[in-house]
């Protein structure tokens, strides 16, 4: 396992280009955390990295929220907030968004089970004490 | 002969069909809310499902309603986006059979003009004073929170939206950590009448522009709550009413923060406020209040017109109408959407 420290919000965006730069050649990600952990905030940052010009925002209403990165790359931004069962992910058609080429990032991944692909990255975000947050990338 | 739109909506939990005359409305229904009352939210595999199942029967209501039959219908509108794809799909495909069937023009609708525009649906019989352009549009919902100048009836430009969380999402998840039902907006609403908005206090957003921002009100609120359960574990239930009225008033703040900045920056002192976090009696309140000292005309539309309904899809498609908008039969919903 490897972890990266947030220490405040200022580090943020320095700290989401260490992530990418950690984690080059895989583009699928489970973000894990409680809520108000940061998920999306996180998110948020390594696609400003990747360059996406869309507003970054919570998909935890449309569930499926896509951008383009600086170099034309599909991103998926995923929350499974609201996913009760996984007959909805079928019915969402998650395949073509799982297994695309795309970068991927999953919110409230525990929500999909087993169906999220083996080769997912799996990243926990935890808050410290001081209001900083630990990055988690466990390996597989 | 009148112009007669169908409008379709189906673009998250609800199926409805409308139907909308020479800019007046003569029938809207909506169907579904049943199924999702029963498992508590909008549960989207249920939805698309629903929409199925709903589309034909509440497209058949709705006409009777108005007593119109099939080949009165000038055209047929329906939602493009944004929304949930498999949802759209229904509503895009049955508006498309529609069209071909009765040969008649297809037009396509932006879900959040339709919001805005909603403004503007008014029954024959009513004497309606409806806003004049420009006007400033705060459009707030479940999914949406956006600041939005509307030029013309189809000329609109988003001024400021939220970069994380929207309003009613903000209502929803402080609602589900104190343990409310979903939806979490009514409830906090109905707790909030009775408890004291200056109990506690919540931090700020610091967005220089009119961007909105929740998520960190979201987190200041969850570490808040952790903190007294520590000191005592039903911190919630004893001062439920007190903590339901100060996150609203948090809330409320950021939109009215905003609204005024924008109202002040851009001159336009025409206020339409859209989408279902418009029913919050707080916001309402205290928006009569800012436009009594601003001197502001302020709309709201009917409450069953602020949350999803096709009644907007249909004034949207006539005003499109009017302009000669329409899409081709190869047209595709887009999930992601914007005005």
């Amino acid at each position: 396992m490897r972890s990266l420290t947030i220490p405040s919000l200022n580090e943020l965006s320095a700290v989401a280009g260490q992530f990418l730069q950690l984690t080059r050649g895989t583009r699928k990600f489970a973000i894990h955390g409680k809520m108000g952990a940061g998920k999306t905030t996180f998110i948020k940052a390594v696609c400003d990295e990747l360059g996406a010009k869309e507003v970054v925002n919570s998909p935890s209403f449309s569930i499926i929220n896509e951008y383009q990165s600086g170099s034309g790359m599909s991103i998926y931004h995923i929350d499974l907030y609201r996913i009760r069962d996984k007959e909805e992910l079928f019915d969402l058609g998650y395949e073509d968004y799982f297994y695309s080429n795309a970068y991927v990032f999953i919110e409230w991944p525990e929500n999909a089970g087993e169906l999220l692909p083996q080769d997912i990255i799996r990243v926990n975000i935890e808050e410290v004490e001081n209001g900083g947050r630990i990055i988690s990338i466990i390996d597989n | 002969m009148g112009i007669t739109i169908l409008g379709i909506e189906s673009s998250c939990d609800d199926t409805a069909a409308a139907i909308i005359e020479d800019g007046f409305l003569l029938s809207s229904r909506i169907a579904g809310q049943e199924v999702h009352k029963q498992y508590g939210g909008v549960v989207p595999e249920l939805a698309s499902r629903a929409h199925q199942q709903n589309i034909v029967p509440v497209v058949d209501m709705a006409l009777k309603d108005a007593f119109k039959s099939r080949d009165e219908i000038s055209a047929v509108a329906f939602t493009k986006g944004p929304g949930l794809l498999g949802s759209l799909l229904v509503g895009a495909s049955f508006a498309k059979g529609f069209a071909l069937a009765c040969n008649i023009p297809l037009i396509d609708v932006n879900h959040l003009q339709a919001h805005v525009l909603a403004n503007f649906i008014q029954k024959k019989e009513q004497t309606k004073i409806l806003p004049e352009f420009p006007f400033l549009c705060l459009l707030i919902s479940g999914g949406h929170t956006q600041l939005v100048i509307v030029k013309d009836y189809l000329d609109m430009k988003i001024i400021g939206q939220t970069i994380d969380d929207a309003a009613g999402e903000a209502f929803d998840k402080c609602a589900k950590v104190m343990g409310l039902p979903y939806p979490g907006g009514p409830v906090i609403d109905k707790y909030a009448k009775l408890g004291n908005p200056s109990a506690y206090q919540f931090s700020k957003p610091r967005i220089k522009n009119l961007d909105f921002s929740f998520s960190g009100l979201k987190t200041s609120f969850l570490y808040f709550l952790r903190d007294r359960l520590r000191e005592n574990k039903n911190f919630i239930n004893d001062h439920q009413y007190d903590i339901c009225a100060s996150i609203q008033k948090a809330i409320v703040d950021i939109l009215i923060a905003k609204l005024v900045k924008a109202s002040l920056e851009t001159g336009i002192t025409e206020i339409a406020i859209a989408g279902g976090v418009a029913a919050n009696s707080d916001l309402r309140n205290r928006l009569s209040d800012e436009a009594q000292q601003r001197k502001w005309r302020i709309f709201f539309p009917e409450f069953h017109y602020s949350t999803d309904n096709a009644a907007m899809i249909a004034i949207t498609g006539y005003y499109k109408f009017l302009h000669n908008e329409f899409a081709s039969l190869d047209i595709s919903p887009s999930a992601r959407f914007s005005i």
